[in-house]
């Protein structure tokens, strides 16, 4: 095999949010660029093809056909994201299988498109602080962060600046502002309860959702108009995505290629074994294998898929997977915890809404911040997500009775409120939790199939039990007339979180980890990997602004690296 | 979007792309916007029913949601939807627990259409009754995708009520699409207000969580 287009001067492969990153940064450093996604094409606007459907447009007016997701979408369908109007985007995962270890399952997201997971994702964006990334030293769990906040600060406002997210600012120390666009409006329940919880609990503080959705034009983007199910896609580039945000700039300077529809199933090196020097790919469609080369290679395909090309990639010299002399890679898998509590509140009773708000309230995290608390029978801590909703007929039509009565009766809103609280809890990384590829199966390219080995710890366990008490304390200040929590088994599955990340860490020390405080792989000089693998532990916050800012930073030093004749 | 659309549209999305595929797009009519498809009921071939089960699914769904000072079940087109649903959307089992309430309500009846109006309520009121305590009344018994299990004058009105509020004409003539364009989390409700429509229904969220042995 050939290896061809070696006139580009760096190969991006996957085009997801740190994908898109890398690419724009690359480009607009005058560098040529290759993107390789193994999705196929979507074009902004004009492939979002459920963007404002509604019921009465999709065959069964919506509801899941079990019988395709079954046999189609078995791990995908239980997102809360994936729907009839956007089963585009998604994994197959009867043609893209993986393989869970028996007992330990871990429930593996995925889509299948260029701008990956950026057009589903929950849009989430919160800062990392020192609490976060000093909490590994400073409980002497695996190995130590080789950053801290001041380092990464001005690349989260890089990004932030960008991306363009809505929040506001409180000056939390323990999550830092971020560059805020105005923050979205309350409900008035929410306003009420906000009052109320602050008031009675010192330690709790309740704010608007920080995330990318646009709250006012921003980089030619327009503002979201709530029309409500962002994951079928935005034409108005409202919410940040690849297609609304990194490629568009990416483009703009002439310097892009995209190519959908490229498997990279192995990485090349040298006779040396430190500098790759050919992606090799499978055509999806085709079938046609091809290999390219670049001076840089950025790695960011989603923290499984990565590792999967790194594992696939061992050779006699990288006996064990590509860069793993440290034995790091594909181990220490994290995800965060989910974990839902709800209360029923019959306060305003008479009042109502108009949009549909792509956002929730956010209540930092208040557990184990400084000191360990007193009592707290785990380390770290976990933040909520809280949603309001007004009942309607979708949760009540089980009702007796016929006629003009009921008609009336099921087109009412419901009598209470629904407030949610959704803990997001962190995940301490266990050396047991691990990507490894399967010893006799292969996928229909021949790629040997990954798989999964993932269980929550005792920690977790009892993190998740301490987001019930907590939340039932806050539920009574907050006035709730009735609530149910969940017990700690009704946490989420792994991978669930979709936040999984982790498996080629980055440290100092390149006997115990994958990747240099730069994202750069200690063995191999010219290959930086800058999705979810590289996070050395998991915080408690949602992370894909956190790729954004490493990803950005990794590419000023590989530039400057690269300028200097280093890699 | 059924298997065949879906897999239509996957070949579409995957056909076609060259190396320098920002120039590759679908062209207008290859890519359909699903908003603007029209209704399902419009395209769904219906050919399930006989005429007279066709006249017994009408008039049941009518009795369950009437038109009022706005438009019923019939008007909505509830009873194709039903139909499409049993169809297409069940399982054989359902399909077959569907067709023998559907029958036994006839035999019972001897004749629902012989009955009159009030006689053919009274029916189904009685139907209910007789299963009152079945677990489809219970309370949250709603998220959740099916209930396979539930009598069937449950299954029907749950068939009747998705086919009436996710219909196009129950969603604009009885309800309301809620307004795009702002946020307001303070408004004070109307004088009768009521829900807004559905843009996908909430069950298509649940799902059991797949394991190692589904694979």
């Amino acid at each position: 095999m050939q290896s061809e287009a070696t006139d580009f001067d760096a190969i991006v492969i996957g085009s997801g949010i740190s994908g898109g990153w890398a690419a724009k940064e690359l480009t607009e450093r005058g560098l040529k660029v290759l993107i390789l996604e193994r999705g196929k094409n979507i074009e902004h606007g004009k492939d979002y093809i459920g963007e404002h459907s509604r019921s009465w447009n999709l065959d069964y007016y919506g509801l899941p056909d079990r019988e395709l997701i079954a046999s189609d979408y078995p791990i995908q369908g239980d997102s809360y994201a994936l729907m009839a109007s956007n089963l585009q985007y998604w994994n197959n995962d009867r043609l893209n299988p993986y393989v869970q270890t028996e007992g330990k399952p871990f429930s593996w997201k995925r889509a299948d498109v260029v701008g990956g997971r950026s057009l589903l994702w929950g849009r989430q964006t919160y800062r990392w602080s020192d609490a976060d990334f000093k909490a590994n030293a400073r409980d002497n769990i695996e190995i130590p962060w080789p950053v801290d906040y001041k380092e990464i600060e001005p690349w989260y406002s890089y990004v932030e600046e960008f991306a363009g997210i809505s929040g506001q600012e409180e000056g939390f120390e323990h999550l830092p502002d971020s560059k805020f666009l105005p923050p979205m409006e309350y409900y008035e329940l929410e306003k009420t309860i906000k009052k109320r919880v602050e008031k009675k609990l010192d330690e709790v503080k309740i704010t608007m959702g920080r995330c990318a959705v646009l709250t006012k034009a921003h980089k030619g983007r327009a503002p979201c108009h709530y029309c409500g199910p962002c994951h079928n896609g935005c034409s108005t580039g409202s919410y940040f995505s690849s297609q609304s945000s990194t490629l568009p700039a990416a483009r703009a300077t002439g310097n892009l290629t995209l190519l959908p529809n490229q498997l990279v199933s192995k990485l090349i090196h040298n006779e040396q074994g430190d500098k790759i020097v050919a992606v090799n790919t499978i055509d999806t469609v085709s079938r046609e294998k091809r290999s390219f080369s670049a001076k840089l290679i950025f790695l960011c395909a989603s923290t499984v898929a990565s590792t999967q090309i790194l594992l696939n990639s061992a050779s006699n010299i990288h006996s064990s997977g590509l860069a793993n002399g440290s034995g790091a890679l594909g181990k220490y898998v994290m995800d965060h915890g989910m974990i839902g509590h709800m209360g029923m509140f019959v306060d305003h009773p008479n009042m109502y809404f108009k949009g549909s708000r792509p956002n929730g309230l956010y209540i930092p995290r208040f557990r184990n911040i400084g000191q360990q608390d007193d009592d707290a029978d785990f380390i770290r801590g976990y933040g909520y997500q809280a949603h309001c909703i007004r009942p309607d007929w979708q949760t009540s039509f089980n009702q007796k009775g016929f006629g003009a009565d009921l008609k009336e009766s099921l087109g009412k809103p419901g009598s209470f409120w629904i407030w949610v609280m959704a803990g997001f809890f962190e995940c301490l990384p266990y050396v047991n939790n691990q990507i490894t590829l399967h010893k006799q199966k292969t996928d229909r390219f021949g790629v040997p199939l990954v798989v999964t080995e993932f269980e929550w710890g005792d920690n977790e366990r009892k993190i998740a039990a301490d987001t019930a008490v907590q939340a039932e304390k806050i539920m009574r200040a907050a006035g709730s007339l009735y609530h149910i929590l969940s017990k700690p088994e009704q946490m989420s599955v792994g991978g669930a979180g979709i936040h999984e990340m982790g498996t080629a860490r980055m440290g100092d020390d390149p006997g115990k980890s994958v990747l240099n405080k730069y994202n750069q792989a200690h063995e191999v000089s010219n290959m930086f990997v800058t999705d979810g693998s590289f996070m050395t532990s998991a915080a408690c916050v949602n992370p894909s602004l956190t790729y954004m800012a490493f990803t950005a930073r990794a590419v000023d030093y590989a530039v400057k690296q690269l300028n200097e004749g280093q890699v | 979007m059924n298997r065949r659309e879906l897999l239509q549209c996957a070949a579409l999305l995957t056909a076609g792309s060259g190396i320098v595929p920002n120039t590759w797009a679908l062209n207008s009519e290859q890519r359909t916007f699903l908003a603007s498809r029209g209704s399902y009921l419009d395209r769904v071939e219906l050919t399930f029913f006989t005429s007279d089960q066709r006249a017994i699914v009408a008039a049941m769904s009518e009795l369950i949601i009437p038109r009022t000072d706005t438009p019923g079940a019939i008007d909505a087109g509830a009873p194709q939807f039903i139909e499409a649903m049993v169809a297409g959307w069940f399982n054989d089992e359902e399909r077959k627990h569907f067709m023998q309430g559907l029958a036994s309500l006839e035999a019972r009846a001897n004749g629902y259409l012989s009955l009159d109006a009030k006689q053919q309520l009274q029916l189904l009121e009685e139907l209910e009754e007789e299963a009152s305590d079945a677990d489809w009344y219970r309370m949250g018994n709603t998220m959740r995708i099916w209930d396979s299990a539930a009598p069937f004058i449950c299954q029907f009105k749950e068939l009747t009520i998705l086919g009436f509020m996710l219909s196009e004409t129950g969603s604009r003539q009885f309800l309301q699409p809620n307004p795009m364009g702002a946020f307001d989390g303070s408004l004070s409700m109307e004088t009768n207000q009521r829900v807004y429509s559905v843009q996908s229904p909430m069950r298509s969220v649940s799902l059991p969580i797949s394991t190692a042995e589904d694979l």
